[in-house]
């Protein structure tokens, strides 16, 4: 009986806590953000409201919502047209140098972004993209490409070649088996792979804020400025607007998600 | 191949490949060029900067790492354990919820909470916990870092080491229960070693993106000395302008960044 007490209040502890941990700076973004005004030391706010959150979607926060957004989905567009054909010719056809290939979309994992991009901005500056929305863009399909290429080629690897084969059998041509037959059974793993990249790029920071800067805004960057200037209301609007698209897709697609695209969203 | 077929599959590959070799691999071999460049001249001054400069800031990130990765591995071990013996789905997801906030939010969201005068403050005072007139802080600190990495890779590290605590069969842990062994018991001698190769595998990606964190550091970070790398590398060439120190700390990062690759290739060739 007692076991059974120790046992009830050991998971209620582990309840608590974790609920704690993980809601405690998400539920202070969400008190600043209705938080009219608040003189220290009160221990809430004096005055609350919706007087941030009108004044802020008048402002800049929606300019840089909508060019983050607009940046977001030309990224995820052109990354896509891109890397679905390479992606199923790595995982189908014994290309040449194909380790090579894959190493240089690899390697970008491995090492630090930041230094990295520090440089690559000075290239785009040289060809007169940086400060530019196609800089910014160019920039985000650096990761967004690494990304893709690896998810699109381990899914079409997990489609069985022999139903491909069956087609060619029965006269289909490489390129019509390709569209009526590995195409629609990718299709999960593509959207998967497409939000991914969507995500990723909504999200970018380093490399927005360095190639980016100060003409090209996007929703982190304005987030950075706005909470290291301790706008303190405005920046936590501008983070639950940013969560918003990641937890939709966590609640609408969690049971649907493998642990490998959900341990990738991790890495965002 | 036929030459055709060549052909089209150099029409692919060329234009992705051209943006990350022209965006990655060309700026990547310029840090170690631009890293002995100083007043357009070869020179190991950037280097000795390094070394007079910031020492102190490669000690402190690495063990803001280490002490992170300790406790996000730690607490994983155990958490899974029970969630993978005893079974908890309602705390199972609540730990996915940090893979979809961005490490901006992350950064921002504890920023708040733990600002002298942040949100836990004021809850703690609530409880007479502490004095609001000398508040303490954890922002600004080395402890606001370690917090915020954690929060954001314990969801990684749960994901990934509970993967691999459920592909252990159930039969073993069923022996294990007959002759009486523990919950602890089955997490030491039978999840933990049979889950070993995942959890080094995830062990040296999370200690490489917390040595690479940049957005966490320069929000929750203390804005002096010592900083994290990657906040050093941006505070060089924001207001000093000076590309060959950045770049020569871009080196030290990515000569860090092998390292933990080169242990991890070594632990995996060993098991094999």
């Amino acid at each position: 009986m007692s076991r059974g007490v120790a046992r009830r209040s050991l998971r209620a502890a582990l309840a608590v806590v974790a609920f704690l941990f993980i809601f405690a700076p998400v539920s202070s973004l969400v008190i600043w953000s209705f938080t009219r005004r608040w003189f220290w030391p009160h221990p809430f706010p004096q005055e609350w409201g919706l007087f941030y959150w009108k004044q802020v979607l008048q402002g800049d926060l929606f300019r840089a919502l909508h060019s983050g957004f607009l940046i977001a989905v030309v990224v995820t567009v052109l990354t896509l047209v891109l890397t679905v054909p390479l992606a199923y010719l790595l995982a189908r056809y014994p290309i040449p140098a194909k380790p090579l290939i894959l190493m240089v979309f690899l390697l970008p994992h491995a090492f630090p972004q930041l230094p990295v991009f520090v440089n690559s901005t000075t290239l785009l500056y040289r060809v007169n993209l940086g400060g530019k929305f196609w800089g910014v863009v160019l920039i985000h399909m650096v990761g967004a490409l690494v990304y893709a290429v690896w998810t699109m080629t381990a899914v079409f690897k997990s489609i069985p070649e022999s139903l491909e084969e069956a087609a060619w059998n029965l006269g289909a041509s490489h390129l019509k088996s390709f569209f009526s037959v590995a195409l629609p059974l990718a299709t999960p793993g593509l959207i998967a792979s497409t939000l991914l990249v969507f995500l990723y790029s909504l999200d970018e920071f380093t490399g927005t804020l360095l190639v980016g800067s100060p003409f090209v805004l996007t929703l982190p960057v304005y987030m950075y400025r706005t909470s290291v200037g301790y706008e303190l209301q405005v920046a936590s609007i501008a983070a639950l607007i940013l969560m918003l698209p990641g937890i939709l897709l966590l609640v609408l697609l969690e049971r649907f998600l493998k642990a490998e695209y959900l341990s990738m969203f991790g890495r965002l | 191949m036929r030459r055709s077929a060549r052909l089209a599959s150099l029409a692919i590959a060329a234009p992705p490949l051209a943006i990350v070799v022209w965006l990655f691999f060309l700026p990547f071999l310029s840090s170690a060029h631009l890293s002995f460049q100083r007043e357009g001249e070869w020179s190991l001054r950037n280097y000795y900067l390094v070394w007079r400069l910031y020492k102190l800031d490669v000690l402190y990130t690495l063990g803001i790492s280490l002490v992170s990765l300790m406790l996000v591995v730690g607490i994983a071990i155990l958490l899974c354990g029970y969630l993978r013996i005893v079974g908890y789905r309602p705390v199972e997801f609540l730990f996915k919820i940090p893979l979809f906030v961005p490490f901006v939010v992350v950064g921002h969201g504890m920023r708040v909470l733990l600002a002298p005068r942040g949100t836990l403050n004021s809850a703690l005072a609530q409880a007479g916990l502490i004095d609001l007139n000398d508040p303490p802080s954890i922002a600004f600190t080395w402890a606001g870092i370690v917090v915020s990495l954690v929060w954001k890779n314990l969801a990684l590290a749960v994901l990934l080491v509970l993967g691999a605590y459920r592909a252990v069969d159930e039969t073993y842990l069923e022996a294990a229960r007959n002759v009486g062994a523990s919950a602890f018991r089955q997490i030491r001698d039978i999840l933990l070693p049979m889950a070993a190769p995942s959890l080094v595998v995830a062990s040296a990606f999370m200690f490489t993106s917390m040595l690479a964190s940049f957005s966490i550091p320069l929000m929750i970070g203390s804005g002096e000395a010592p900083q994290m790398l990657m906040v050093d590398v941006f505070y060089r060439i924001n207001y000093q302008n000076d590309l060959g120190t950045a770049n020569a700390l871009g080196i030290v990062s990515y000569l860090l960044a092998m390292g933990v690759a080169g242990y991890y290739l070594r632990t995996i060739t060993v098991k094999s």
